[in-house]
């Protein structure tokens, strides 16, 4: 007979490495279109990273997205980054990216205050425009200050910048310290069916609910959470490397088990309101979190569904029916 | 344009040789669509608009906040994206690398010399030939290519480069290792024992441990109302990327390298590269592509060396891409834990105390074990107010495939365990899941495990928000 039952899970996961540092630098250049070029060593793993990288560059500059051009990862033409790793992106190079713009648009300040005849102080960049603040009518296009600063002046607008999370080093014996800059939270239920005559579960509907602070790119944060749910499920269900004498005997995908569109339930994600003041614009990240609480929240669900608890992962059917069986004989 | 190419796209592509699937015959979509296989010749390119159509979102401002498309999605739809193995460079030939059979064993000798004499092989390439031939990112206990000791089923011996792939590979066959096989521990339990077999002899195989302490966990564990005790256990996974590892090494003749490749983090990769070759960072170019996913398992280099060093024997540029298998075998993977957690709780479902052990499952190398070990430990008891905790985390080698870096590391083993546990005290008290949870949960401001005042917390509101939309109250049985 198939039984439903459901599970919650919750987590806190932090943002860049344990104490080490873990830096990030940018380049920014304001084109003389009043487009820009940002420069990067992180490279794309596939998450959109690059995409929210030019959106961080473009905010800061008063641009759109699509203004900036963002050429990443070749060590003889970008900046240092620590990579794509520990869910830093966003927030250690995204705060390079600002401190490089803003020195950019700095000089583009300093070019179109004269022109406009106001202080450097009195203006800002938005909507493609320098202009006074507190009187959107006085403007230069960015293109207009660009061009003048770098062909007129002969000041081009180039900006570089880093940036590294604030750490302290944590007490050897204690284990006291500031490890990280920042962390994320989450949740996640689960719906489960149970068959309980072959062990099998099914996972019905996922709720999903993440901080990540402000989301630069709501569209890649619900991205990065799917995907995370569906490396959670495997986890939870399906995959295992096993061996025999130390030798893996399923390398392959016909008998190492993995999630496939069939597998996924049905999806509800959202994110948390939040906004944290350290982050670029208060983002903080979104990558590695999405796939934590995932087992634990069907683990949760399963116990619920059939009463028994699953104490080790993967929860195969084999595993839940022996539990069951166990259960039943007690 | 676009829509034009969508007739192409979605139009019968005939089966001749000498059609043209581009003419403008062949554009219009047939009335009645034929039931005929559909039959992309090889000969001919593939047709798409090569001007962007104006996506407004990216477009907009301010840009934060916008759900904008990315710039490489369109290539990626189109499979037009150049993946490392898509590239060809004029006299490119390709690598393989043999891996030990035997999980602990002594390198007695290695024979290439019926290898080098095969069909199209150019060079083949041992652990001595290598400059400094060791990596990882925290201990450099790894060999680029195993040349005294292999400590699992999956470490590089010796690589061949050769014209086709399916030359290199039929070559390894040739490469005759001579082992003395060693004693092996496969459990991280029976590895932490004083007699265990020594995965790093003379060294312990315990290689890294942390200790987070606040309070006095003993004494609120016997002012508790009632205490839990549980051990939960995790697997070993892979991160299964579409795209394996790939890269392609090009020795040039000022004696500068330019390496393409799959990793993660360029800097520290030339940093590595840098060290392994015995090469100034000046000489040497890594550039990394679009990546067919990674998930921390891309975050170390594996055979950008060997391929330099290939290149460096041959003049040419040399690619290596992993089977699916060397991927699983050789690459690394998720640490299996061992979690022993003891909670104190009080009957209203305050937790008082809690104790922690996790044995780490470290696999044959320390790769990004430290990361886990000390990530694990501190998010170990979870997103709670406990002001009495005890974590002890220990990484222990095993003759196993190496574990490092993925998605989480240590937080969604940590995390199984906190929340079964925390489901399990919940249902023994009487209290409902999401209320117990609350009632621990950080706030803003509260201290963590390790003394850090914390901010933008929001652990409560996504509980509370994924139990809205999930219906949790509205559900109860």
């Amino acid at each position: 007979m198939k039984k439903r039952g459901r599970g919650m899970a919750c987590m806190w996961y932090p943002i860049g490495f344990t104490v080490a540092a873990n830096p990030s630098a940018a380049t920014v250049k304001v084109n003389t279109d009043g487009t820009a070029t940002l420069l990067t060593g992180t490279v794309e793993t596939g998450q959109g990273a690059l995409t929210v990288l030019g959106q961080i560059a473009a905010e800061t500059l008063g641009i759109a997205t699509d203004d900036v051009h963002v050429v990443s990862a070749d060590t003889d033409a970008t900046p240092m980054d620590t990579g794509a790793i520990a869910s830093r992106t966003t927030y250690v190079t995204g705060n390079a990216i600002i401190k490089a713009a803003e020195q950019a648009r700095e000089i583009l300040f300093e070019a179109a205050a004269p022109m406009l005849s106001v202080k450097p102080e009195q203006l800002e960049a938005r909507d493609r425009k320098i202009q006074v603040i507190g009187f959107p009518q006085q403007y230069k296009t960015i293109g207009e200050v660009a061009h003048h600063s770098e062909i007129v002046i002969g000041r081009p607008a180039i900006g570089s910048g880093s940036y590294n999370p604030p750490t302290v080093e944590m007490d050897p014996e204690t284990g006291q310290g500031k490890p990280f800059s920042t962390y994320v939270y989450a949740t996640q239920i689960a719906d489960v069916e149970v068959d309980d005559e072959t062990g099998e579960v099914e996972v019905l509907r996922i709720v999903a609910t993440h901080d990540c602070g402000t989301p630069i790119n709501p569209m890649l944060v619900e991205g990065q959470i799917q995907g995370g749910i569906s490396m959670g499920i495997g986890f939870a269900l399906q995959e295992e490397i096993l061996f025999k004498d130390g030798k893996q005997v399923n390398p392959n995908l016909t008998n190492y088990i993995m999630p496939t569109s069939l597998d996924m339930p049905e999806l509800e994600v959202e994110m948390v309101d939040n906004y944290d003041p350290t982050g670029p614009f208060g983002a903080k990240g979104a990558g590695e979190p999405t796939a934590v609480p995932t087992a634990a929240a069907i683990m949760n669900a399963i116990y619920d569904a059939v009463g028994v608890r699953i104490t080790s992962l993967p929860a195969t059917s084999e595993k839940v029916l022996s539990a069951i069986l166990e259960q039943k004989a007690a | 344009m676009a829509t034009k190419t969508k007739e192409v796209l979605e139009s019968k592509v005939k089966d001749s040789e000498t059609e043209d699937p581009t003419a403008p015959d062949n554009l219009k979509v047939p009335a009645k669509p034929a039931l005929k296989p559909v039959v992309v010749p090889i000969d001919k390119p593939v047709v798409y608009p090569l001007d962007l159509p104006e996506s407004e979102i990216r477009l907009r401002t301010p840009a934060v906040g916008q759900r904008a498309t990315r710039p490489d999605g369109r290539l990626h739809g189109l499979g037009q994206t150049q993946y490392i193995d898509d590239m060809t460079f004029p006299h490119m030939i390709f690598a393989k690398i043999l891996r030990s059979e035997h999980a602990h064993a002594k390198i007695l000798s290695i024979d290439t010399n019926e290898a080098e004499a095969m069909p199209g092989v150019l060079a083949t390439l041992t652990g001595d030939e290598i400059p400094v031939n060791s990596f990882g990112p925290t201990l450099q206990d790894q060999p680029v290519l195993a040349n005294e000791i292999v400590r699992h089923a999956g470490d590089g011996i010796a690589a061949v480069a050769a014209l086709t792939e399916q030359q290199a590979s039929d070559a390894l066959a040739k490469i005759k290792v001579k082992y003395k096989p060693l004693p092996t521990v496969f459990d991280p339990l029976e590895a932490i024992k004083d007699d265990a077999p020594k995965v790093h002899a003379p060294h312990s195989n315990i290689y890294a441990s942390k200790t987070i302490k606040k309070g006095d966990v003993e004494k609120a564990l016997k002012e508790s109302d009632q205490v839990f005790h549980k051990q939960f256990k995790t697997q070993m996974v892979e991160h299964v990327p579409l795209e394996p590892h790939s890269s392609v090494a090009m020795w040039d003749a000022n004696g500068r390298v330019t390496i393409y490749s799959s990793l993660g983090r360029i800097t520290l990769g030339r940093d590595d590269l840098a060290r392994t070759l015995g090469k100034p960072m000046s000489k040497i170019r890594l550039i990394g592509t679009i990546v067919g996913g990674n998930f921390g398992g891309k975050n170390e280099i594996t055979t950008e060396p060997i391929l330099a060093m290939l290149s460096k024997k041959t003049g040419r540029p040399v690619k290596g891409t992993f089977t699916r298998g060397d991927e699983f075998i050789s690459s690394t993977t998720r640490h299996p834990f061992v979690m022993d957690y003891t909670t104190g709780v009080k009957k209203d479902g305050q937790i008082l105390g809690r104790k922690i052990r996790l044995i780490l499952d470290g696999g044959s190398y320390c790769s990004w074990t430290s990361t886990t070990l000390g990530k694990g430990g501190i998010l170990a008891a979870g997103p709670y107010n406990i002001a009495n905790l005890l974590v002890e985390a220990h990484a222990v080698y095993t003759n196993k495939t190496t574990t490092g870096a993925m998605r989480g590391f240590g937080a969604p083993q940590v995390c199984f365990a906190y929340e079964s546990h925390m489901d399990d005290m919940a249902h023994a008290l009487g209290i409902d899941p999401l209320e117990m949870r609350l009632r621990n949960a950080f706030n803003e401001g509260s201290v963590s495990p390790t003394g850090q005042l914390l901010q933008s917390v929001a652990i409560k509101e996504s509980l509370q928000q994924a139990a809205e939309r999930f219906g949790w109250k509205e559900s109860t049985k």
